[in-house]
């Protein structure tokens, strides 16, 4: 018997009792880099080089600062305000604070978790991820010990609460001044962020039976139109999985999946599948509100999340009970918990009580079947639902007066009047493509002047298109194995595997839903590996080809090049980040326990890997993109980042920032801006295809993987901008680098710019910024050059 | 501003309150007026203190006409037949064109001097007084735009209005309080109209 942590007493020594507290550092906790448990400020050098090269920009929403009795101070035109700060300072502190708030939400669901956990299964619970000896990546490489129970990872939330408090404590009035070093804390938070999700995922994975690294997880059901109205139909939103996992086991122990629908929205949804397949997704935040108004939930289960402020209010309207089963989301609700639960149904069931905050799991588990098969019938039987019928719909189509105040007052600007105009002549089909585009925010409805309710009429006049709609989505598979990353990782730090691109997220889409799947078709094709989590995972399933397949089915889902995977829920995308981690690890031997800066720089050097949060809304998918960023990854987001008021854009013009050193001798070598951007966005999905292709450059590319990554950089610019891209021949080293199709008519192009060529031998003589040399070691850390070390 | 007396009363929506002036004398039916509805399209864009100044096309013509180094900025939104063909035409004059976006799918077949950029990357070039602009030549006095989605360029701009010394001239079909003048929010056939006074601005200065 191991006992970890306790008392006990030897037979025959019964005056002598043995305590054990923590157990101390075995080998394999002892760390291997510099900075374990790193505070604000240990990577702060790392977080400069990445700053230096990639300045920070601003795009301010406002431009004025409202955080203390000082103002209002106008800062505009960079000004400084009462207590000092200028605009500058003031964005950086709004992506500290962005940056915090996301990455205190995720953690905050991992404490949740862990606590409900550890008092469940007890803190010497195995982890078990899968096939892999490196389990926790970021855990490893952050704090610099090898977690082996979910109890081990009670230090690291320790330690990420305490950094978050002294985070915030920096955005107070009267503390730190510089945006430079804002913006360093932010990217501490980002990286605590991705630290607080893998801890999350890990603990649900090892304990609730969660897939664990398997490449073949089932298909799960997805979209507004899988589920049967006609039965009782329970809906979770949110994103924490320990109540629905009570409802889903009290189902499954008497037998309810045939009389009841239950379903989840947003990432709850995800976990729900991954902890029992008979679950079902309707689909990202986006359908919310359109789902609730269209009165088929019978019940809806809130956690955290998310979940619209204004839950409750629509609900109510439904008569749609809501159980809060969350600290954090509780609406000002009464706490049943210590009720009955045939008392809180009777409540529930006469309109009594709108919702009830319940944290007793085992009685929610019980009360929402029950309470769904009670009211179910009641609600069905009355035909409730926000939506008009035809008649009503005719009417207040007509009573639009084209004044576009709901265009201006929408957040993707849709031309709702001309549908509305369109629906007055019978037809449809505006509204229908409205329905993609929309994010079921409800907006609209405030700004119409003659109270149209516009997203009920959008929906009404799409239900034919929610009808069908119906997709796939392999369920969340969790980390990427050992096995996968051995085999594949060489492919990616030579680039003969173009890229790793993750599409995570949320579904503020510029122009839809379709846009993902169609962006991702392409790259899939391309063969870049393609790892999806949380709602853009979601939404690449809902759309099918010719023959009726998601890409999920045509796709799958092993980490090499041309698959497609989806790790699972928001908190998975600790995994994709840690993904580059095990690259650095298990395929270039790097030391990971406490060694954050070497393989950041490991990765921003050597894994084209970039993550792509299209319809990015959230603080949290701000802190995940900043944290990535810290780990060396670029991050593309949709024009609606610009409102995240901060990215990180390289300047190619100035090359004096693409100095790096080689390794081997510390030697200066002024490379091609690989990659170019840390965090940028573009305005559409023509345009965000060659930018994806041509982030995933790197210095460390040979000269197979740099043809193939430039074939596909050329090759996307022709096919969606009609050009060549402008500074393809920057990343061109030698003749060997050049796409083997179009050799010679490339060499003619850069004999055009100057470049001498050899044509005998089709070889280039003099234009290339550098030589192509297998050996080299690009690094931005002087301290990892072996004359440093020496 | 004096043509207000012409116009019909403002009502609370967009529409309404870009309405052509009615019962317009004659001798004033040269110009339209694209003062009129200057508030932010998006009905929550309200940066600070500091917003755009409405003017009108031939305001902003002469601004273009008269930039040494002007750049015109158009986007996504370009490519509706009407609008592309203003793009050209301001193109024509020897305006130096950065089209954004997947604008360059209409406008790089057209012998004009442009070129692709990244929006965003593009603002934060035109930041940095070192830049040597899009043909190396040097950053630019003046940027004018249109046809960009409407919350990117305003955001986009933000950048320039609190970083930069660069004047932006929005002349596109709705009021962006970040820029240093714009048009009000316009109906389509309004909006093509200024286009072409300042396209006249042009052609006559040039």
């Amino acid at each position: 018997m191991i006992v970890k942590k306790g008392s006990f007493v030897i037979e025959g020594l019964e005056n002598v009792q043995i305590n054990i507290g923590k157990v101390g550092a075995d080998e394999e906790q002892i760390a291997e880099g510099p900075t374990p448990r790193p505070e604000i400020i240990s990577l702060r050098n790392w977080d400069y080089r990445i700053l230096d090269r990639y300045a920070p920009v601003y795009t301010p929403t406002s431009d004025l600062c409202d955080y203390c009795t000082y103002g209002k101070c106008d800062l505009t035109g960079n000004k400084e305000g009462a207590c000092g700060i200028d605009l500058e300072g003031q964005s950086a502190r709004q992506a500290l604070m962005t940056s915090v708030m996301g990455s205190a939400c995720h953690t905050a669901h991992g404490r949740h978790l862990l606590n409900y956990l550890i008092k469940k299964y007890g803190e010497d619970h195995q982890i078990d991820v899968g096939p892999s000896n490196l389990k926790a990546p970021l855990t490893e490489t952050i704090m610099g010990i090898q977690p082996q129970t979910i109890g081990d990872f009670l230090p690291v939330l320790d330690y990420v609460e305490e950094q978050l408090t002294q985070l915030i404590a920096a955005a107070n009035t009267g503390q730190e001044g510089a945006a430079r070093d804002f913006e360093s804390k932010a990217l501490h938070a980002g990286m605590l962020d991705l630290l607080g999700m893998e801890v999350a995922d890990i603990i649900q994975i090892s304990c609730l039976g969660l897939p664990k690294s398997d490449e073949k997880t089932p298909m799960a059901e997805i979209g507004m139109g899988i589920l049967d109205p006609k039965k009782p139909v329970v809906i979770c939103v949110g994103h924490n999985i320990a109540a629905p996992a009570y409802i889903l086991d009290y189902m499954d122990g008497n037998g309810l999946f045939d009389k009841i629908e239950i379903a989840g929205l947003c990432c709850t949804a995800h976990d729900m599948t991954r902890y029992n397949k008979a679950s079902k997704i309707i689909g990202s935040m986006s359908k919310e509100l359109k789902y609730i108004r269209s009165g088929i939930p019978d019940v809806l289960v809130t956690d955290e999340q998310c979940v619209r402020a204004d839950i409750l209010k629509e609900a109510q309207k439904l008569h749609i009970p809501v159980i809060a089963t969350n600290e954090k989301i509780t609406y000002g609700l009464p706490d049943r918990s210590n009720d009955s639960v045939d008392a809180i149904i009777d409540d529930l069931v006469s309109g009594k009580q709108a919702g009830v905050l319940l944290l007793d799991f085992e009685k929610i588990g019980e009360l929402v079947p029950k309470l769904a098969m009670k009211i179910g019938p009641i609600r069905k039987a009355k035909g409730i639902t926000a939506l008009p019928d035809e008649e009503e719909f005719k009417k207040l189509v007509a009573k639009c007066t084209k004044c576009l105040q709901c265009t201006r007052d929408c957040p993707q600007g849709l031309p709702i009047a001309d549908a509305m105009v369109a629906a007055v002549n019978g037809d449809l089909a505006p509204f229908e493509i409205l329905h993609d585009k929309c994010v079921g925010c409800g907006r609209c409805d405030y700004s119409c002047p003659v109270d149209i309710p516009v997203l009920n009429v959008i929906e009404k006049a799409a239900q034919r298109v929610i009808r069908e709609e119906k997709g796939k989505v392999r369920i969340g598979r969790g980390q990427i194995g050992d096995p996968e990353i051995r085999e594949e990782g060489r492919n990616l730090v030579l680039g003969t595997t173009p890229g790793v691109l993750a599409f995570v997220g949320c579904g503020n889409y510029p122009d839809g839903t379709k846009d993902v799947y169609d962006i991702v078709e392409e790259m899939i094709q391309r063969s870049y590996i393609i790892i999806s989590s949380g709602c853009a995972a979601m939404d690449i399933g809902m759309y099918k080809d010719k023959e009726g397949k998601t890409l999920y089915e045509r796709y799958p889902g092993r980490f090499i090049k041309g698959n497609l995977l989806n790790t699972g829920s928001c908190v998975s995308n600790a995994h994709i980040a840690a993904t580059t981690i095990k690259v650095a690890s298990i395929f270039a031997g790097r030391k990971t326990k406490g060694n954050w800066e070497e393989i950041a720089d490991y990765v921003l050097n050597r894994v084209g890997a970039v993550g792509i949060a299209w319809g990015a809304y959230s603080q949290k998918a701000f802190a995940i993109g900043t944290g990535c960023n810290r780990l060396g990854i670029p991050v593309v987001v949709g024009p609606h980042g610009t409102k995240y008021r901060r990215a990180f854009i390289g300047k190619p013009y100035r090359k004096e920032d693409w100095n790096v050193m080689d390794g081997r001798d510390g030697s200066v070598v002024n490379v091609e801006p690989a990659p170019e951007h840390l965090m940028i966005t573009a305005e559409t999905k023509d345009e965000v295809m060659p930018l994806l292709a041509k982030l995933c450059f790197r210095p460390s590319d040979n000269s197979l993987g740099r043809a193939i990554k430039l074939t596909h950089y050329i090759e996307l610019c022709e096919k969606y901008l009609k050009k060549m891209p402008d500074d393809w021949h920057v990343y061109v080293r030698s003749e060997a680098d050049l796409p083997v199709a179009k050799r010679e008519q490339l060499l003619k192009l850069l004999e055009e710019k100057g470049w001498k060529i050899d044509w005998e031998k089709k070889k280039i003589t003099e234009g290339p910024l550098r030589k192509v040399d297998v050996s080299f070691q690009p690094t931005n850390v002087p301290r990892l050059c072996k004359e440093a070390k020496k | 501003m004096t043509k207000k007396e012409h116009v019909k009363p403002v009502e609370k929506t967009g529409a309404k309150t870009i309405e052509k002036p009615v019962a317009k004398p004659q001798e004033k039916q040269e110009s339209i007026d694209t003062t009129r509805q200057a508030v932010p399209f998006n009905t929550g864009n309200i940066p600070g203190p500091k917003t755009a100044r409405a003017v009108m096309p031939a305001v902003s013509g002469k601004m273009l006409a008269k930039a040494k180094r002007p750049l015109l900025i158009v986007g996504s939104e370009v490519h509706d037949k009407d609008v592309l063909a203003r793009a050209v035409a301001i193109g024509k004059t020897g305006v130096q064109i950065a089209a954004v976006g997947n604008a360059y799918k209409s406008l790089g077949d057209k012998g004009l001097d442009v070129h692709y950029m990244n929006m965003h990357a593009l603002a934060t070039y035109l930041c940095d007084p070192n830049w040597k602009g899009l043909d190396g030549k040097g950053n630019y006095d003046l940027a004018v735009f249109f046809g960009i989605t409407y919350y990117y360029m305003s955001q986009a701009i933000s950048a320039l209005k609190n970083f930069s010394n660069i004047k932006v001239i929005s002349i596109d079909k709705y009021y962006h309080p970040n820029a240093d003048m714009s048009f009000g929010n316009l109906k389509k056939d309004v909006f093509i109209a200024a286009l072409d006074e300042v396209i006249a601005q042009l052609t006559k200065t040039g």
